[in-house]
């Protein structure tokens, strides 16, 4: 896991950062609604210099596919 | 926000205060685009405005007008919700044979044109903002009688909506750079001020005005700059109405 990427969730979701894994899902967590969606696009947005489709933002309700988004984009999580 | 320069939209800006901000927007710089379903009234606009025939009750003519007026363009920075009409009815009126309580569809349709369309127009214009990532500002026109007004149920209901909308929306939209504000005029000297009230009845408001006159179109427009331009600005119900309380 990307140390910048589960420290951006973290600080979105307000979850520890321990708890931020790859399988995490939105309806793991309960803070995760469409509010927090779009302060969550608005982060990676600002973080990664990118722009998100409005597909793209409906397909992020987990780590994993927020991941492959980011990817999809050019983003480099191996770092 | 610099008006100068931005794209606006005015629905409702063919006549009236409307045209009057739609007018005001355009000498201060921006490209205006006026919405209203009167052709008549969008052929005699004057040059520096671009009339769009629309009926902002229908969600589909909305949504694809506004689709055409961003691809023109390349972007919406200021949408002006000024499309409306005021409605007086009593909720009772023990001198009507025909029924004395409030007709209901009547009520219904207040709210359709009053209320209804400021969200569907919103939500069409907030779309496009989203997707091309536009920081713009929304003007909702409500109205001095959101607090409640006598002999004004259905209006006054509409407009509490709107600004009950207003400033939900601030909250929900100002992640996005996106500013919502209303702006409530007191009594204006407009024609349809002057349709909907009696000459007795304009003269009892002027009295009771702490600045004893009716407000002028151009004192609402230079508060929709203001609400435009300042970006600090946002859940705002700005009151234009000379400091009278009804």
């Amino acid at each position: 896991m990307n140390n910048k990427l589960a420290a951006l969730l973290s600080d979105v979701f307000s979850l520890p950062i321990s708890q931020i894994q790859s399988d995490l899902q939105q309806c793991d967590v309960g803070t995760w609604d469409s509010l927090k969606q779009m302060d969550l696009v608005m982060s990676l947005e600002r973080e990664y210099h990118i722009t998100l489709e409005i597909s793209d933002i409906v397909r992020m309700t987990s780590v994993s596919e927020i991941m492959a988004v980011l990817e999809s984009k050019g983003v480099d999580l191996a770092s | 926000m610099l008006v100068k320069g931005a794209t606006a939209l005015v629905t409702g800006g063919a006549q009236g205060l409307g045209l009057s901000i739609a007018t005001y927007l355009a000498e201060a710089g921006a490209n205006v685009v006026v919405a209203d379903r009167n052709a008549e009234l969008l052929a005699r606009l004057p040059k520096d405005l671009v009339g769009v025939e629309m009926d902002v009750t229908d969600p589909k003519q909305v949504n694809a007008q506004v689709a055409g007026i961003v691809e023109r363009y390349g972007q919406l920075d200021i949408l002006v919700n000024n499309a409306g009409v005021i409605f007086s009815e009593p909720f009772v009126n023990v001198m009507n044979p025909a029924g004395i309580m409030h007709d209901y569809d009547r009520f219904r349709s207040s709210l359709a044109v009053n209320l209804d369309s400021v969200f569907i127009v919103t939500s069409a214009v907030v779309e496009q903002m989203i997707k091309r990532r536009t920081k713009g500002a929304i003007v909702n026109i409500s109205s001095i009688t959101a607090c409640g007004n006598e002999g004004q149920t259905a209006y006054s209901a509409a407009k509490a909506g709107v600004n009950a909308m207003t400033v939900t929306w601030s909250k929900e939209l100002g992640r996005w750079g996106i500013r919502v504000n209303a702006l409530a005029p007191g009594f204006i000297g407009t024609d349809s001020t002057r349709h909907a009230l009696t000459e007795t009845a304009l003269k009892h408001i002027e009295s009771n005005t702490p600045l004893r006159r009716l407000g002028k179109a151009e004192e609402v427009a230079q508060a929709v700059i203001t609400l435009v331009e300042n970006e600090f600005i946002n859940g705002v119900v700005l009151d234009v109405n000379g400091g009278l309380r009804i």
